[in-house]
């Protein structure tokens, strides 16, 4: 049997190996179809707009022009105001919202990694569990709540709503950080003469810097990219965030698809930077905690 | 003076007890040696000593202080941790000089005594270097060293050689003796290493499930185990252990087997034997105290030869007594084979009797 | 500071400390650990707790369409009732399995593909994996605007494609039709969702042991062999967890039906939580939305309950 392998592997040399090529394969198609709707946004927001509304279209813009991204970019024209608006809110939003998500999953997720008192699992899956509820679930109480509040119309709405979206995930994400970090560091620190405190701050913080970027990242992306509560909280046009406001931007222009397209592209450069930037960080919070190692 | 002192210490996981009424005394400048089987709460009692862990019950005294509440900086203690410890995003150098910095020194004394620590231990070109980029014996020395350069009243150590190489770790043994031998600190060693204990403890403290078992010079470990369970721990290999039945002959006692062999006791012997709660006894015999015989003599036991093991200087021999295995010493050029039919003598003066009820050993009356 | 001291003398008496603690005393105890969780759960209860049972309590209700919540009218299981027989019901329920299960099924393969793929070192092998990923990062909205011109009825490029390639003699109109417009929505998610599948699995790929692989290279299994006796078991748990997590992010997903189609045409793309959201934000219809919600609520809770049996399986063998 085993001869027989050998032998035919030697008289056919290199055999094509067609596992590899169907792979090959595979990666073109599904790199075409994941870049040529980027691309085509891309080509479509530096058309004008009579060059948009052809038939058959026009695969390359004839007269390329930046004149869509000049008026979104330039607040001196309402247009441009708008955007800039909206721009700002959203990064106002996602920002509040992650240094405020740090600031809270930190101490959580260190208690859920090193301590055992009672009722930790049962709070530790109260919080995972947090993952499976439909965000229209929580959409008309917490839209009640936010009356009530009178937070309707107020980022605030949004931060706290976002900060409890994320909070789950990101208690679970740095949880595994911190399990990874051995508790004999933090007993060395202590025998060294550092507090409990201080040896989370010396110690394990700096040790655990991967996992809060990799959280921050995370909770950002989520903020700056989420639309249902947004929608459904916000109304008022000065406060409204991006994915909101192209909406709006986009039923008063009904036809102007080039600069929908300039918006959406500008609307995705932060987030496909930060990402493209903190890749790796990104990728780990992805699988961390569902991949065994 | 730094004495520690542990005073019925005991310590809970839930319903699982880790440390069970624990009390031994480490005399100022002692080197003590904790051992037993893993899981028996070496590390557990280590913590409590350190004040990592909070105590379930019990008095820990450290220089005459009562410690109990004391947090671990407050306790005048250095310890060197298993894997070490290293922190991984700081150098060498500031590895050890946490410590000094927690402690509030200024500038330059910490840097000279990180550096005279450096140096004693030989780690000067290391100095700049992540622990990541040294190998075992160089992280065990920073180890050591992050420990020494506090001068602290007591060193605990949580096996500190066990993830070296057999090499290395018979050359850092010998480099810790020396170190105790000139700073004369009291150290609480623990090892699973027989070997490392007797060889460098004054004291060797036994655990087993818990319990402290027993706590005394290595030597008199060796010679006078208290019970079954150190008996057969302590020795590599360890003491060959048999139950057998007590019967008197007429004002001899003997011995007798369930697998149907016997022998008569001496008169001291005999003696203990009598002393235990019934008439149930466990033989316990090291191999250097067992000879072979090829033919039957008087005194001596049939047996059947299991295994044979050449280690180099000495042979052993796994002897089967009936269902029993007992380990005999031999000289190497000893002509053995194994099935090959044998005699064994039991030497009177170096055997152990303990109770088989109660499992102690069995005292002269 | 009271605390400390208080605690410090608690522990250091061994005559409090007995064997077995009672709950409530373990629970005095670690008082102190419970801050460092507080601010979280304080959180969580105020945002998640009280919108859970403020949800059961009004799908018990006939809501007043002015949102006058005391003015609002107790009537049993009626809400349910009138779900459960309406006439829209079942389409929209078979709607949500198609979308569901038709988008995790291939996002998942197509995932898979691509991770096995990419397992394999090559030149630009990041890039690549890099790019794949965008969809998954960018914004639903955005992503739902870049196909919605895509599939313009007029000017839509992949209609006029099909003319190119002469596979249809006029533009399609993918999302105005009632059996097209499904498919063309799943493909949308397909390409959101798919590279979060494949991260996923090749993560799970890195726990492949290589040896294992050559040790049945070795013994004379072929590619396929190797595949389906070695890596595919490795892969298990995480494709457990992952079809899960699609899953559950399929069935609650909102924005791509909601911005291409709203639900259109005649209902053909309306799934659970489009016709939730319509009912409330729409038709103002509370206490009928509220009770849809505690059935999708259901589901998830049971789709739940195997999420958390397939990460604390993971979470044991790691701590193990
Ligand atoms: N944090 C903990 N929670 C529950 N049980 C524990 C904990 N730490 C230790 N134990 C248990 O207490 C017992 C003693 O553990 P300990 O670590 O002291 O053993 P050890 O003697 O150091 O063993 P080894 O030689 O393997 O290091 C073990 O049975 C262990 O399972
Ligand atoms: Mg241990």
């Amino acid at each position: 049997m085993t001869d027989a392998t050998f032998s035919s592997r030697a008289i056919t040399k290199r055999p094509i190996d067609w596992w590899r090529w169907s792979g090959r394969v595979f990666l073109v198609f599904l790199l075409l179809f994941t870049v040529l709707p980027m691309v085509w946004m891309v080509l479509t927001s530096i058309k004008t707009q009579f060059a948009a509304m052809q038939y058959p279209p026009q695969w390359w813009p004839a007269e390329p022009t930046l004149q869509n991204y000049a008026r979104l970019l330039d607040p001196s024209n309402s247009v441009g105001q708008e955007f800039l608006r909206y721009f700002w809110n959203s990064f106002y939003v996602a920002l509040t919202t992650t240094v405020i998500g740090v600031v809270v999953a930190v101490p959580a997720a260190y208690a859920f990694s090193r301590f055992r008192f009672p009722g930790r699992t049962f709070l530790f899956f109260s919080v995972l569990l947090r993952n499976m509820f439909p965000a229209v679930v929580f959409l008309m109480p917490l839209f009640l709540l936010m009356r009530w509040l009178g937070l309707v119309n107020t980022h605030g709405s949004l931060i706290l709503t976002y900060l409890t979206f994320g909070l789950p995930l990101s208690i679970w994400l740095l949880k595994g950080f911190y399990d990874n970090i051995p508790i004999q560091l933090e007993q060395a620190a202590r025998i060294d003469g550092a507090t409990r405190f201080q040896a989370f701050i010396l110690i394990v913080m700096p040790l655990s810097s991967p996992g809060i970027i990799a959280t921050s990242i995370f909770s950002f992306i989520g903020a700056w990219n989420e639309y249902v509560y947004a929608y459904t909280f916000l109304s008022k046009q000065e406060s409204m965030t991006l994915p909101v406001g192209i909406q709006r931007f986009f039923t008063e222009f009904a036809t102007d698809w080039p600069g929908l397209m300039a918006a959406t592209f500008l609307m995705s450069v932060p987030v496909v930077v930060l990402f493209l930037v903190l890749q790796k960080y990104f990728v780990r919070a992805l699988t961390e905690g569902a991949v065994k190692n | 003076m730094a004495e520690v002192v542990l005073k019925e210490v005991v310590k809970h996981y839930g319903a699982h007890i880790a440390v069970n009424h624990v009390s031994l005394t480490v005399g100022d400048g002692e080197f003590v040696a904790l051992v037993g089987p893993s899981g028996c709460g070496k590390t557990t009692t280590l913590n409590l000593v350190a004040g990592l862990i909070p105590m379930s019950g019990g008095e820990i005294h450290i220089a005459d202080r009562l410690v109990n509440d004391l947090d671990p900086k407050d306790r005048d203690i250095a310890m060197v941790f298993q894997n070490y410890a290293l922190y991984p995003n700081k150098s060498v150098y500031k590895n050890l000089a946490f410590p000094l910095q927690m402690r509030k020194l200024a500038k330059p004394d910490i840097d000279a005594k990180v550096k005279e620590a450096a140096r004693v231990l030989d780690i000067t070109h290391l100095l700049e270097r992540r622990p990541r980029e040294l190998s075992g014996g160089q992280q065990q020395r920073v180890a050591l060293g992050r420990a020494l350069v506090r001068d602290p009243a007591v060193f605990l150590m949580d096996e500190p050689l066990s993830n070296l190489d057999a090499k290395l770790r018979v050359q850092m043994r010998s480099e810790l003796k020396r170190f105790h031998q000139d700073l004369h600190t009291t150290v609480i060693y623990v090892t699973h290493d027989q070997l490392e204990a007797v060889t460098m403890a004054d004291k060797m403290a036994v655990m087993s499930g818990g319990f402290l078992q027993q706590y005394d010079a290595p030597d008199m470990v060796f010679a006078k185990p208290v019970n079954t369970f150190v008996a057969g721990f302590i020795g590599s290999p360890a003491m060959s252990l048999v139950p057998v039945q007590v019967v008197r002959k007429g004002d001899a006692v003997w011995l007798r087997s369930v697998d149907g062999w016997e022998f008569e006791l001496s008169a001291e012997n005999g003696h203990k034997a009598l002393s235990a709660t019934s008439d149930k006894v466990v033989l316990g015999a090291r191999h250097s105290t067992l000879r072979i015989h090829k033919s039957a003599e008087p005194g001596t036991v049939p047996g059947r030869v299991y295994i044979v093991e050449p280690t180099g200087d000495v042979t052993f021999a796994q002897v089967k007594l009936g269902a029993s295995i007992i380990i005999v010493s031999l000289d190497p050029h000893f002509p053995i084979a194994p099935d090959e039919p044998v005699f064994v003598e039991f030497n009177q003066n170096k055997l152990h009797l303990f109770d088989g009820e109660t499992q102690m050993a069995l005292a002269a009356a | 500071m009271s605390t400390v001291t208080g605690q410090a003398a608690f522990a250091g008496d061994p005559a409090v400390s007995p064997r077995r603690a009672g709950l409530l005393r373990r629970i005095v105890n670690h008082r102190a650990d419970y801050l460092y969780v507080l601010p979280a759960i304080v959180v969580m209860l105020v945002v998640i707790g009280y919108p859970i049972y403020y949800t059961i309590e009004l799908s018990l209700f006939k809501t007043p369409p002015n949102l006058q919540m005391k003015d609002k009218i107790f009537v049993g299981l009626d809400n349910y009732v009138t779900i459960l027989r309406s006439a829209s019901f079942r389409d929209v329920t078979l709607n949500t399995l198609i979308w569901t299960a038709g988008s995790t099924l291939f996002a998942f393969l197509l995932g898979l593909g691509a991770a096995l793929s990419l397992h394999r070192e090559f030149m630009g092998r990041g890039v690549l994996r890099a790019l794949l990923l965008i969809p998954y990062v960018v914004s639903a909205v955005a992503a739902s605007y870049v196909w919605k011109w895509l599939y313009h009825s007029d000017f839509g490029v992949i209609g006029a494609l099909a003319v190119q390639f002469q596979l249809s003699d006029r533009p399609i109109n993918f999302l105005d039709n009632l059996h097209s417009v499904l498919p063309s929505l799943i493909v949308v998610n397909i390409w959101k969702e798919f590279s979060f599948a494949m991260i996923m699995l090749m993560a799970g790929l890195q726990t492949v042991p290589d040896q294992l692989l050559r040790a049945a290279q070795v013994d004379g299994a072929n590619a396929w062999q190797r595949f389906w006796h070695v890596t595919f078991p490795h892969l298990k748990s995480v494709s457990m967890v992952t079809v899960l997590l699609l899953m559950v992010a399929n069935f609650n997903s909102f924005i791509i039906p909601w911005i291409m189609t709203g639900g259109g045409p005649a209902g053909a793309s309306d799934i659970w939580i489009t016709q939730i959201y319509n009912l409330a934000f729409g038709r103002q219809r509370y206490g009928v939305a509220s009770a849809y919600s505690v059935i999708l609520f259901i589901v998830m809770m049971t789709l739940g309950y195997f999420y958390v049996r397939a990460l604390t399986r993971g979470d044991e063998a790691r701590a193990g």
